[in-house]
Parts: structure tokens; C-alpha cells; sequence
């Protein structure tokens, strides 16, 4: 049997929409007029329910203003925090900068280096042979003399 | 604040912090007068004592801090529960808080909320079947979507109308219709599966 209302009509009705015809069959009809009714009940209770729950004393709301108050309050400040704290870190980050060595070590090491450098360049530059041809003058030196006393000894007349 | 209603309040005024700028003092009976309203709300929707206290506080200071943004042409009511809404949406969504939540109150919230039944007279069947139906409600709101479930509260708790809920949710008219059609819908099924259980 299929005489009944539907779970939406049912439901279109609970929420006040005035249907002619399922209206009609709530008066005569006691199975869909209890279902209707259950609904409606279960609604109205949690309404009750939820109102008797919230329900809270004076000092319950009196306190929530306070809080309230309270809060705002501390909002206020929170901008003037922030700015404190902008302010000291900027100051901190200026007194790092300004107290900072100006040289780091590993730019010494990298100075003494060139300065390494260009004394050997200086030196290779004041030298009259170039260093690769330094055994070749000693030898030449090394002949000059060999001559030199050769010709002592020929020039000196024998006894 | 002015004597008649909640829109004065917001009027911009010539004082000690300038035009167009509220001072606390003009602001704190705006909190006196809807504190229990979007208190009630919230914990229809987040049914957590605590969150829905805190969600209150920050749902007055979120109005305090936008309140030169508001121009008056809406119910400042509607105003403050939409905010409310935002909040409770912003809660659910937080997921890390939603574990730590289940992990401590659980199903506690529900049957304590359950148990709140303002009619002290009545019979003790009527007390238990009216356990039952809120305990039925709050488990197919559960279910809903947190947008559903704040539309549902709205409409069946705040009795607000169709156009208020629209405007509070930022939802249009049609939108808030479908949402309450599938949560009482939820309901009825959620109902009629507890009949059939027992």
C-alpha cells in the first residue's frame, strides 16, 4: 500500500511549506500524522536542548565581557609589540655591521700570497740572466777564469 | 549607544577616538546584548563549551576590530552571526584541533547536551523520549555538512528567517532552502532508523 506521505512531503511540511493536499491527509491519516508529529517533536526538543544548554549564570557573561575587554586590550598593544621588535632587531643588525673587523683572516693569507708573488716577479725582472740560463754562466764563469789564468801564466817570463 | 536598539550602537561617533571610530565603552553593551545569541549558536554548531566561549570572544573582537567596515544597512544582529558562522566554519576546518578534540571529548559534548532538557516537570517518559530525540538530532547533525548544520540552527533554533539565514551565511536564497530540506530530511531518516531499531 502506497497511501502514505513521502519522507519529503513529510519533511516540505515540517518546514512550513503549505501543501493543500498533504495538509488534508495529516487530519485523516494517524500514521503519517504521528511521523509528521515525531519529526516535529524532535526538532522542537532539540530546540529546547540547545537553548537549556547555553544557558549560563551572570558571572558566566559578565566574565566573557571581561575577557572580551581584556583581549581587545592586548590587541591594542599588539602593533606597538611588533614595532619594538622591528626596531630592536634593525638596531641589532647595524650594531653587528658596524662593530664588524673590517679584514678577514683569509684575506690575509691571500695578500702575503701576492705579495709572494710579485717579489719573485721583481727579482726575476732585476736579474741580469734569466734563471734558466744561470748554469750557462757559471760555466761561462767558470771558462772566463780557466782562461784568464792561462794567459797569467804565458805572459809570466820563464826562469 | 543609543536607547533603542543594537544599530545605534554602531553609529560612528565624534569622540575621544575620533569619527567613524566605536569606543570600547560604546561597544561593550553591543556584547552584553548578543553574547548569549551567537554563544548559543556556536554551540549548536561547534558543541564544545569551551570552543564555543572562545569563538564568542573572538567573534566581538573580529566585530570590534571590522566594526568602521560596518555601514548599517544589515541587523547588526545578522551582522555579529555572521561572523559567528565564519568562525565556526574556520574551527571546523582546523583539523589538527578536530583530532585533538575527538581525542579528549568525544561523545561527551553530545550526551551532556542530551541530557539538557528545560522542562523539569515533566514525566519521566516524556524526559526520556525527549533524550532520545535530541540524542537522534544531534547525531544526524553530525552528520551534516558544517554549512548545512549552521542553516539548520538558524532556521530551528534561532528561528530565523529564510532571508536573515541567506544574509548571515552568505548563501543564497535557494541554497539555504536545499540545506534545510536535506537536514530535516537527515533527520527524519535518522528518526525513523531509530524506530525501526527499536
Amino acid at each position: 500500500m502506497n497511501s502514505h506521505l513521502s519522507d519529503d512531503q513529510i519533511t516540505e511540511w515540517v518546514l512550513g511549506t503549505n501543501d493543500e493536499f498533504v495538509h488534508r491527509h495529516l487530519e485523516t491519516c494517524h500514521v503519517c500524522s504521528a511521523e509528521a508529529e515525531e519529526l516535529r517533536s524532535a526538532i522542537s526538543s532539540f530546540h529546547d536542548a540547545v537553548h537549556a544548554a547555553a544557558e549560563r549564570d551572570e558571572s558566566f557573561w559578565r566574565n566573557q565581557q571581561l575577557a572580551f575587554r581584556e583581549r581587545v586590550s592586548a590587541k591594542d598593544w599588539y602593533p606597538m609589540h611588533w614595532a619594538w621588535l622591528v626596531a630592536m632587531v634593525m638596531v641589532l643588525i647595524m650594531a653587528i655591521f658596524l662593530t664588524r673587523t673590517p679584514n678577514a683572516p683569509q684575506n690575509y693569507s691571500s695578500e702575503d700570497a701576492d705579495n709572494a708573488l710579485l717579489k719573485a716577479v721583481q727579482g726575476d725582472l732585476s736579474r741580469e740572466v734569466p734563471q734558466a740560463l744561470a748554469p750557462a754562466l757559471l760555466i761561462a764563469q767558470e771558462r772566463n777564469e780557466i782562461l784568464a789564468s792561462k794567459l797569467n801564466r804565458q805572459s809570466v817570463p820563464k826562469q | 549607544m543609543g536607547q533603542n536598539g543594537q544599530a545605534a550602537v554602531l553609529i560612528p561617533v565624534q569622540g575621544k577616538v575620533g569619527v567613524g571610530m566605536i569606543a570600547l565603552d560604546d561597544f561593550t553593551p553591543l556584547v552584553q546584548l548578543h553574547q548569549q545569541r551567537i554563544y548559543r549558536l556556536l554551540l549548536g554548531i561547534v558543541r564544545d563549551h569551551d570552543a564555543a566561549q572562545n569563538l564568542t570572544q573572538e567573534c566581538f573582537l573580529k566585530a570590534y576590530q571590522k566594526r568602521a567596515t560596518f555601514r548599517g544597512e544589515a541587523n547588526v544582529g545578522v551582522w555579529l552571526l555572521k561572523i559567528a558562522v565564519n568562525l565556526a566554519r574556520d574551527h571546523r576546518r582546523s583539523r589538527l584541533r578536530e583530532f585533538w578534540h575527538g581525542l579528549f571529548s568525544s561523545s561527551e559534548g553530545l550526551a551532556e547536551l542530551g541530557q539538557r532538557l528545560p522542562d523539569p516537570h515533566a514525566s519521566q517518559e516524556r524526559v526520556l523520549v525527549g533524550r532520545e530525540e535530541v540524542a537522534g538530532v544531534w547525531s544526524a547533525a553530525e552528520k551534516l555538512s558544517p554549512q548545512q548544520r549552521a542553516v539548520f540552527i538558524l532556521r530551528f533554533v534561532e528561528e530565523m528567517s529564510l532571508e536573515e539565514i541567506a544574509e548571515a551565511t552568505s548563501l543564497k536564497l535557494g541554497t539555504v532552502k536545499t540545506h534545510l530540506f536535506r537536514a530535516v530530511r537527515a533527520i527524519r531518516q535518522q528518526c525513523k532508523g531509530g524506530r525501526s531499531r527499536e
